[in-house]
């Protein structure tokens, strides 16, 4: 039987190359012996990745994508559909975890220089896989239709309006419709179940690929290929079977709990996850008061709102984002982790962190002078980071970085 | 992990945690805008209780004997309220259950049709199913006690919680007549203290805007009207999310299960990791 | 030393994969599940309650059970009588090819020796037989014992729904479950002993 089994697997790898890609992407592939906690996010990036694919396609077999049916679908799926409920908090406990995963992925980056030569590919696809699922995020909350998917889209898509001459005609082309309608609702259906989730497996893929032809780095920032044993293989790694796997597997159970604790105590995180106006079905006769986006989106929603200018708002978003593609060229240090680079950079990123989180608070909270001023300082601290990185990296005075792990 | 590397960690978020909790505290000092329930102050605590079955069945039996007339619960299925709080089909049916001719499989769409009562009231009852979702438990059980006697409003009441709400008070007739009355209160020094007078006695003086029940004018005590109350608040979280109890007792399952895991896992992992440290 | 580290290892291997595979059917359970028909699929499905009490003898009303019409017929005693004169034209008489609830209980087809209950959808393309209880001969049979007649095609069923020899319906108008209590017949379920 076994002989059997081995010959149609002989007959299958001599025409497609199973056995050899999966030792050298998966069992046998050399990854560096000393990391920390952080290097696990990206793998439960991708758990919940899955996690998100497979429980929202059961959301969409109860789900009517009509402007009259998609709020009662949603309850439909959470009274009516055997455990539908459990389904639909899957997907949106997975949403708002994806983001505190990358955001934690990404600050590994900015930690431990993940971004520098020659990772920058691998960083820039991260960086369109961070925008993909900031697009995903959107579309996604407003097919329940509630007042907050409403008035949310209102917003966001009144932006467009912002950019002179065209604005208002592409406003109108995105929705659609004159008002939003259930023509924007099936549109951003067809963008959220289809065409993003490709996309994004598409440079999930390409950031894997990317990753693998020039090897993961860790938290000394030590390049690890520099000594090799007498196969080539680095001295300071691992194959990552079984050895990287059960961390991932420790990470993954950890993962886990947090999210059943969530899910199953949380869901609707204290109004953060699912917001509270979300419950209520789309009016747009009454707006609610306070719109806010969820809280992933707040730090940018926060520097949106403090800019005066409709146009300037939106540009100082853009860039917010559109900064951190650029981020392995504004870093000139000679040196890849923040263990060894010099005081300026620890202070700077140590005001990132702090600017960004309250940027985060502000942006869910009303206006007021006060927080306005905050925004503001908050975002030039954000953007000082990144502008002044060129200076405080190049001049500042670095440690030695050992040779080996 | 090592313990050590554990406390560089948090030394280093040391300086954020302070930060944060600062601004936190500066920011609620500059807060601008009222609660959610508006002139009443803050929402009474409300806890609910859904493996209550006794208190479950009475808040639903005083909404459909009070408030089905004229707000339905249209996403909520009438033989599984009756499931789900342990009453038997029949004597649901038989007892609350008015209009003969609704099955078990059908939804709780209301009594009254949108058009009419929206021209009788300036607007449409609001469908409560999700009520305690959008407002809030607490919301809820302050909203439904917190009415008092206005002779300005068209119904000649109004409502500290949602001032100037188009809905009349239909369990008057269970709590009472509630008046806005005035009321002499101790003053508090900056200290926190109560002031005196040279002789020793507490200085008061007049405070009005609380809510006072006339004796004797409603059916029910105060305390049999708060847990009325409080049993149709319990009632409406239950409707908001049939499934929270069963999902708050799964989860305790789900956790421990992951917890196993990680616990094995962990062992696994450092077995192997000798290999290599 | 390598001896224990080794039996260790798979100890800890075999735990880890045992309570980790162990949580796959648990997972897999609310994805499962919600393929199950769903509480409005249920109460669309639900049985179908009607008072029969004031039908007329030989009247026949319709009624809609699942997406289907459902004939409910109150029998004069003439047309049980003549439900033997009809036998040699019938294909199946005992309901032998298909599975029947209430075989040989009553010749109504029936638990209820006066009402016949039956599915109104032809057993050849479904269309529904209109309902001819007059006896007098018909352009689709010279002597007609009254019953059904599918304009479709012109298959022919008795007064209980069994299908004639020769015609293209292949098996006898089905019979749903349903149970009489007193004078409320309910469709969609078997009632047990009622």
């Amino acid at each position: 039987m076994s002989e059997m089994v081995g010959k149609l697997f002989g007959w299958v790898n001599s025409r497609l190359p199973i056995a050899n890609t999966f030792e050298r992407h998966l069992s046998k592939h050399p990854v560096p012996s000393k990391v920390n906690f952080w290097y696990l996010f990206g793998a439960l990036a991708s758990v919940v990745l899955i996690i998100q694919i497979v429980s929202g396609i059961w959301l969409i077999m109860p789900y009517s994508n009509t402007e009259e049916e998609a709020f009662s679908s949603i309850e439909y799926i959470m009274r009516d559909v055997d455990y539908g409920w459990v389904i639909r908090y899957m997907h949106t406990t997975g949403a708002s975890m994806f983001f505190a995963v990358v955001y934690l992925h990404m600050f590994r980056g900015l930690l431990y220089g993940s971004y520098q030569k020659p990772k920058e590919l691998v960083w820039i696809f991260g960086c369109a896989i961070y925008l993909a699922m900031m697009a995903e995020g959107f579309l996604g909350y407003v097919l329940p239709y509630g007042q907050m998917s409403y008035w949310g889209a209102q917003v966001i898509i009144s932006l467009f309006g912002a950019i002179p001459y065209i604005g208002e005609s592409l406003e109108l082309w995105v929705r659609g419709d004159y008002y939003i309608s259930g023509i924007t609702v099936s549109r951003f259906f067809a963008l959220h179940v289809v065409a993003l989730p490709l996309v994004l497996i598409a440079l999930v893929f390409l950031h894997l690929v990317a990753l693998h032809e020039v090897g993961a780095g860790n938290p000394e920032g030590v390049d690890i290929e520099e000594y090799l044993d007498d196969d080539g293989v680095p001295l300071d790694s691992v194959p990552f079977f079984p050895y990287k796997v059960l961390n991932a597997l420790v990470g993954i159970g950890v993962f886990m709990t947090v999210f059943a604790i969530i899910m199953f105590f949380f869901p609707e995180g204290g109004g953060y996850f699912i917001e509270m106006a979300n419950f209520e079905e789309a009016n747009p006769l009454v707006t609610p008061e306070h719109i806010a986006p969820v809280w992933y989106y707040s730090p940018y929603y926060a520097m949106l709102r403090a800019v005066p200018d409709k146009l300037g708002g939106l540009i100082v978003m853009g860039s917010a984002v559109a900064i951190l593609f650029v981020v392995p060229w504004l870093d000139r240090s000679r040196v890849a982790s923040i263990r060894y680079k010099g005081i300026y950079s620890k202070v700077a990123l140590a005001f990132f962190g702090i600017s960004f989180l309250t940027l985060g608070y502000l942006g869910t909270v009303g206006v007021t002078e006060v927080r306005k001023t905050m925004s503001v300082i908050c975002t030039v601290i954000y953007f000082a980071f990144f502008l002044l990185m060129p200076f405080y990296t190049k001049y500042e005075k670095t440690k030695e970085v050992p040779k080996r792990l | 992990m090592s313990i050590k590397y554990n406390l560089k960690m948090i030394s280093k978020f040391r300086e954020l945690i302070i930060f944060a909790t600062l601004l936190f505290c500066v920011n609620n000092l500059f807060a601008a805008e009222g609660g959610p329930c508006k002139d009443y102050g803050e929402c009474d605590e409300f806890k609910y209780s859904l493996n209550d079955m006794a208190s479950l069945q009475k808040g639903a039996s005083t909404f459909l004997n009070y408030c089905y007339g004229c707000h339905s619960l249209q996403y909520s299925r009438w033989g599984r309220v009756a499931t789900d709080l342990q009453i038997p089909e029949d004597l649901f049916f038989e007892n609350l259950v008015f209009d003969k001719s609704i099955k078990p499989g059908d939804l709780m769409t209301g009594s009254m049709s949108k058009e009419k009562s929206a021209q009788w009231f300036g607007v449409a009852p609001p469908d409560l199913t999700l009520v305690s979702r959008v407002r809030g438990d607490d919301w809820i059980y302050s909203y439904l006690r917190a009415y008092y006697e206005d002779s300005s409003k068209q119904y000649g009441v109004n409502n500290l919680v949602y001032p100037g709400t188009a809905m009349p008070n239909v369990l008057v007739g269970l709590q009472g007549n509630q008046k806005l009355v005035c009321k002499d209160v101790p003053v508090i020094a900056k200290n926190g203290g109560e002031k005196r007078d040279d002789s020793g006695n507490t200085i008061t003086k007049e405070k009005c805007g609380y809510l006072k029940v006339e004796e004797g004018s409603g059916e029910l005590t105060k305390e049999e009207f708060d847990t009325l109350i409080y049993d149709l608040t319990n009632f409406l979280v239950y409707v908001g999310e049939p499934a929270k109890a069963t999902r708050e007792r799964m989860g305790w399952y789900v956790i421990f299960y992951f917890l196993i895991f990680t616990a094995l896992s962990a062992l696994l992992y450092r077995e192997y990791h000798k290999d290599y440290h | 030393m390598q001896e224990k580290d080794n039996t260790r290892r798979k100890v800890l291997i075999g735990l880890t994969s045992a309570v980790g595979l162990s949580g796959i059917p648990f997972a897999a359970t609310p994805f499962i599940a919600a393929w199950n028909p769903s509480a409005k699929a249920k109460a669309a499905g639900a049985s179908v309650k009607l008072d029969v009490s004031k039908m007329q003898y030989g009247q026949q009303i319709q009624v809609a059970w699942r997406k289907q019409p459902v004939f409910v017929i109150r029998h004069t005693k003439e047309s049980l009588q003549s439900l033997e004169a009809t036998l040699p034209k019938l294909a199946d008489p005992d309901s032998d090819q298909i599975e029947e609830l209430y075989r040989g209980i009553n010749p109504t087809r029936s638990k209820s020796s006066e009402y016949t209950v039956i599915a109104g959808v032809c057993t050849h393309l479904g269309c529904s037989p209109k309902y001819h209880p007059e006896v007098e001969p018909k352009p689709w049979d010279a002597s007609w014992a009254g019953g059904f007649f599918c304009p479709c095609h012109g298959s022919m069923f008795d007064m209980v729904g069994r299908v004639y020899k020769g015609v293209p319906a292949p098996t006898n108008l089905p019979v749903p479950p349903h149970f009489f209590k007193g004078s409320i017949l309910t469709i969609g379920e078997d009632g047990g002993t009622a």
